[in-house]
């Protein structure tokens, strides 16, 4: 285990020591299933539904409507179901063959294969009808889960090594109590300190770790930190003082700034995990919008038929 | 006097812990400061926050050291007085002082208890949601549902309430819906085609009935007069098509399992595909029925016909066989070159034409009256008519006359001139001439001029002159025969029998016909090929010299149709050379909706650059495609 001697600074892909996890797993993930079987089914899929869109001599332009039209519809809203059936089926905690790791790959490579369905489906006439409608919310759904793919491939590992220190890993729970012992010892510490410095201090202590709007969240920026500007003050303020051997805000600033990268590490936890779980936000209530958009163009078609 | 403090802390468990302490004196401070008699380890209160000082034994004064206010029961305040009877409660940072008084000893008693937490972290703190957004973006189960039902009623629910509204509007000619916006436009795959474009706000104006498809009925509505039915049994059309095989049989199969029959006016008008103008019409379009029409409807007229260059059945003209009193008898006949048209008339066109004989001299000599100075041509008798398309009928006075002259006595310099298409005023006008006329007397009769003496040749000149007078053709018989008969006036161009009645002294003039069109079925227009020399279709014109050859061109053969066009795809017969093939679809001659007039054709169409771009065409099935028409 080499890389337990290496320090945290130590540049390369191994930077920080694995004490307490073998890194290099077995693992594999929705993406890699069974070698991209489902990458490789749906690219099929893919390429034979170009190769029949191109060759294929049909008498009209209009391909909503021509029997390639309607099959490519009939197959896009049974995959568009399918899909959204993945939230059913992975609340079902089942075993057996149909493991939630095949379905979620599945989802991934059909979901991306959704577009050229329904892209063909529409024959690249749009226009300010719901049926264009249903195309586009498809497309972002589609996209929404394409980002939400790509944080998943790559925020965990930045996840894992915001949590991890020389000290080993760090939970979540522990992120709150580390910052609550912090407070305890700077409400204790700061005790001495005069009542302007013990109003900073204490602006600090009344700051809620998790507070903050979602844009603070995405961002990891917060403008306003009460304990960073504490900190801050309390060194300008004893910049002008004489130094005496034991100032009470020595060890006030010695643990400010201790909480300072404590909540520095939960917020760029928030950020990550914010990250992982925004897209969710568009990807659900979307795929919702797009089965109403769905039913809406379904049945407007056979209403004018 | 003395004050008592209850500090009080609470247990995991809840319970509370009391630390009582007594302080002695008549002042009691309370703050930060370990030194304070109530000492609040509270950041938010100063290390000597307020000051509790002794009134009387019922009263206290409590004031702030600083100007940092506290809370007395609730309100925030710098100094007030206190009753120990009545008590009260203190408020500094998150502690709360309660004020009462001692039961034993009658000691004003201050419980001391915190009720924040030191910090926000030390709140109680719920993992399971606060790494998530919950809270701070809305609910995904909220939003979905939101979205969705937003959807439906938009456009869903709207659109159909739309068309319940307007749907007694269906099926009426003139009743539009209001202007504005309608729901159901929502709808809508795409714009009308421009000949529909005042339709775009009508959805119900086409889509009569929910989940039924677009009847003919809708389109009926307003194409009372223009929608020829090319065959009116729409499901002998069906079967003209004849019964589709292997993936066109499972396709109509579902097209009638989902309510589109076939054979409805928008198999072939669709519509939605965009504001343009119609398609020209592609050449399978026609021949998937009538490539081999004749093994489907066995009972069809109809020769079978496909490609024009390789298999279109012999042109089938409409040609005058005779007449009906002044009417023509037409019939159509099948070309061929031996194929004539009796039409009462005699003309030499090659005579006429020629440019050496005496015709030619005549022009020649009457410079300026005619088209060339050389000789006659086809324009100086044939003028189209206003269209282009046709020529109008030849006028005798206008195109022959000219030459042959009806004339018959000059008076004072004024030609009088026989009636051209009126025997009887022919005939009546000769008779009047010779009336009117008497031979000359002669001078020596009249008594007053010189003479031979003697009577002899004064009778002479007398039984001459009475001969003359008795023999002068008062009744003008001969005259009216000359003109009917060989060498006469009428007798040039007219077939003259002899069934005429006393009025036409028992001439008669063959009626004349002149056919206006051949083609009846297929459309011909000279204005196209207005820059080809006549001759080069109406080869034998130089030639004939009977006014009854057909000079009409057929399909093959010199100057046939062939010898240009050519089929969609460029196709031609092996024995067929064409120099400067033109491409001619079905829809160049022939129209689906079929009347007198033009076939419909894209404009522009008529351009032989822009024929060949990229056009709209159409077939049977589904009659727009983008592309090049070409054979398949």
């Amino acid at each position: 285990m080499a890389s337990v001697a290496q320090g945290p600074e130590k540049a390369g892909k191994v930077r920080r020591p694995r004490t307490s996890r073998d890194r290099t797993s077995t693992h594999e993930g929705f993406l890699r299933y069974r070698n991209g079987r489902w990458l490789k089914i749906s690219a099929l899929l893919a390429v034979v539904l170009i190769a029949l869109y191109v060759f294929v001599p049909l008498p009209g332009q209009h391909f909503g409507s021509s029997w390639l039209g309607y099959t490519l519809g009939t197959l896009g809203a049974l995959l568009i179901l399918w899909l959204t059936l993945l939230g059913v089926r992975k609340r079902a905690i089942t075993p057996g063959r149909w493991s939630l790791r095949a379905w979620t790959s599945a989802h991934v490579y059909l979901g991306l294969c959704l577009i050229v369905v329904g892209t063909l489906h529409s024959g690249f006439h749009f226009g300010w009808n719901v049926h264009t409608l249903a195309w586009a919310l498809m497309m972002l759904v589609i996209l929404s889960g394409l980002f939400g793919i790509w944080v998943y491939a790559t925020l965990p590992s930045a996840l894992s090594d915001n949590r991890y220190d020389e000290e080993g890993a760090i939970t979540e729970k522990q992120m709150v109590e580390a910052l609550r012992s912090l407070d305890r010892q700077i409400h204790d510490a700061a005790q001495p300190l005069d009542p302007q410095a013990a109003a900073l201090v204490n602006s600090s202590l009344e700051e809620n770790p998790f507070a903050g709007s979602f844009w603070n969240r995405v961002t990891g920026r917060y403008a306003r930190d009460a304990t960073r500007a504490a900190a801050a003050e309390l060194r300008r303020m004893r910049a002008y003082r004489a130094r005496t051997a034991d100032d009470p805000l020595d060890k006030v600033d010695a643990l400010l700034t201790r909480k300072e990268a404590m909540l520095g590490r939960l917020r760029k936890h928030l950020r990550l995990k914010t990250w992982l779980q925004a897209w969710l936000y568009v990807h659900v209530p979307v795929t919702f919008a797009l089965l109403a958009a769905l039913s809406a163009h379904i049945v407007s078609v056979f209403f004018y038929w | 006097m003395s004050f008592l403090i209850r500090q009080i802390a609470l247990k995991s468990s809840g319970e509370e812990i009391v630390r009582g302490s007594r302080v002695d004196g008549d002042e009691l401070t309370i703050g930060r400061d370990a030194a304070c008699g109530i000492h609040l380890p509270d950041l938010a209160v100063d290390p000597r926050h307020a000051r509790v000082t002794r009134i009387d034994d019922q009263r206290l004064l409590i004031e702030s050291i600083g100007d940092q206010p506290f809370d007395v029961n609730g309100r925030s305040v710098n100094r007030r007085e206190l009753d120990i009877a009545t008590g009260a409660e203190l408020g500094f940072g998150g502690h709360r002082i309660q004020l009462s008084r001692d039961a034993d000893t009658g000691l004003p008693v201050f419980s001391v208890r915190r009720v924040e937490a030191v910090s926000e972290s030390a709140e109680d703190v719920d993992l399971g949601s606060a790494y998530t957004l919950k809270g701070l973006l809305p609910g995904k189960r909220m939003s979905a549902w939101s979205f969705a039902i937003l959807i439906l009623v938009a456009f869903l629910a709207f659109p159909i309430w739309s068309y319940a509204t307007y749907k007694p509007l269906a099926l009426h000619k003139d009743d539009r819906r209001p202007a504005g916006f309608h729901a159901d436009k929502a709808w809508s795959s795409g714009h009308l085609s421009l000949a529909h474009k005042n339709l775009e706000n009508d959805c119900q104006a086409c889509h009569v009935k929910a989940f039924v498809a677009v009847r003919d009925n809708a389109c009926l509505t307003c194409h009372t007069q223009d929608a020829h039915q090319h065959i009116p049994d729409a499901a002998r059309l069906v079967r003209a098509r004849g019964e589709p095989h292997g993936f066109a049989a499972f396709q109509r199969a579902v097209a009638t399992a989902f309510n589109r029959p076939a054979g409805r006016c928008v198999d072939c008008h669709t519509e939605h595909e965009g504001a343009g103008a119609m398609p020209a019409t592609r050449q399978q379009f026609c021949t998937d029925c009538h490539d081999g029409l004749k093994t489907r409807l066995t009972d069809t007229k109809i020769a079978d016909a496909a490609d024009f260059g390789t298999a279109h059945p012999q042109f089938r003209p409409t040609v005058i066989v005779g007449m009906n009193g002044a009417k023509p008898l037409l019939q159509r006949a099948v070309w061929s070159p031996a194929l004539r048209e009796p039409n009462g008339l005699k003309f030499t066109h090659a005579q006429h034409l020629s440019k050496v004989n005496g015709v030619a001299q005549m022009v020649r000599r009457r410079p300026g009256r005619f088209a060339s100075g050389e000789a006659l041509g086809c324009q100086d008798c044939h003028k189209t008519d206003s269209g282009g398309a046709r020529f109008k009928p030849v006028v005798m006075e206008e195109a022959c006359q000219s030459c042959h002259s009806l004339n018959f006595d000059e008076v004072g310099g004024t030609f009088r001139s026989l009636r051209h298409g009126e025997p009887a005023m022919v005939v009546a006008d000769l008779r009047a001439f010779y009336r009117g006329t008497a031979p000359a007397r002669p001078a020596n009769l009249s008594g007053l001029a010189r003479r031979v003496p003697g009577d002899a040749a004064l009778r002479a000149s007398a039984a001459d002159y009475a001969r003359a007078v008795r023999f002068y053709p008062t009744r003008a018989d001969q005259a009216i025969a000359q003109v009917f008969s060989k060498g006469g006036m009428c007798f040039d161009c007219h077939t003259v029998t002899r069934g005429g009645t006393a009025a036409t002294d028992g001439f008669a003039i063959q009626p004349v016909a002149q056919n206006g069109r051949y083609y009846n079925t297929g459309w011909f227009d000279h204005k196209d090929h207005r820059k080809t020399d006549c001759v080069a279709c109406h080869t034998r014109a130089p030639q004939s010299n009977d006014a009854s050859d057909l000079l009409v061109p057929g399909m093959d053969g010199p100057g046939g149709c062939r010898s240009c066009h050519v089929g969609e795809g460029g196709t031609h017969l092996a024995s067929v050379k064409v120099k400067d093939p033109v491409d001619s679809g079905c829809a160049m001659c022939h129209s689906y909706h079929m009347d007198s007039g033009a076939p419909w054709q894209p404009k522009g169409r008529r351009d032989r650059k822009r024929q060949q771009d990229p056009i709209h065409t159409a077939v049977a099935d589904r009659p727009r495609q983008w592309g090049p028409a070409s054979l398949k």
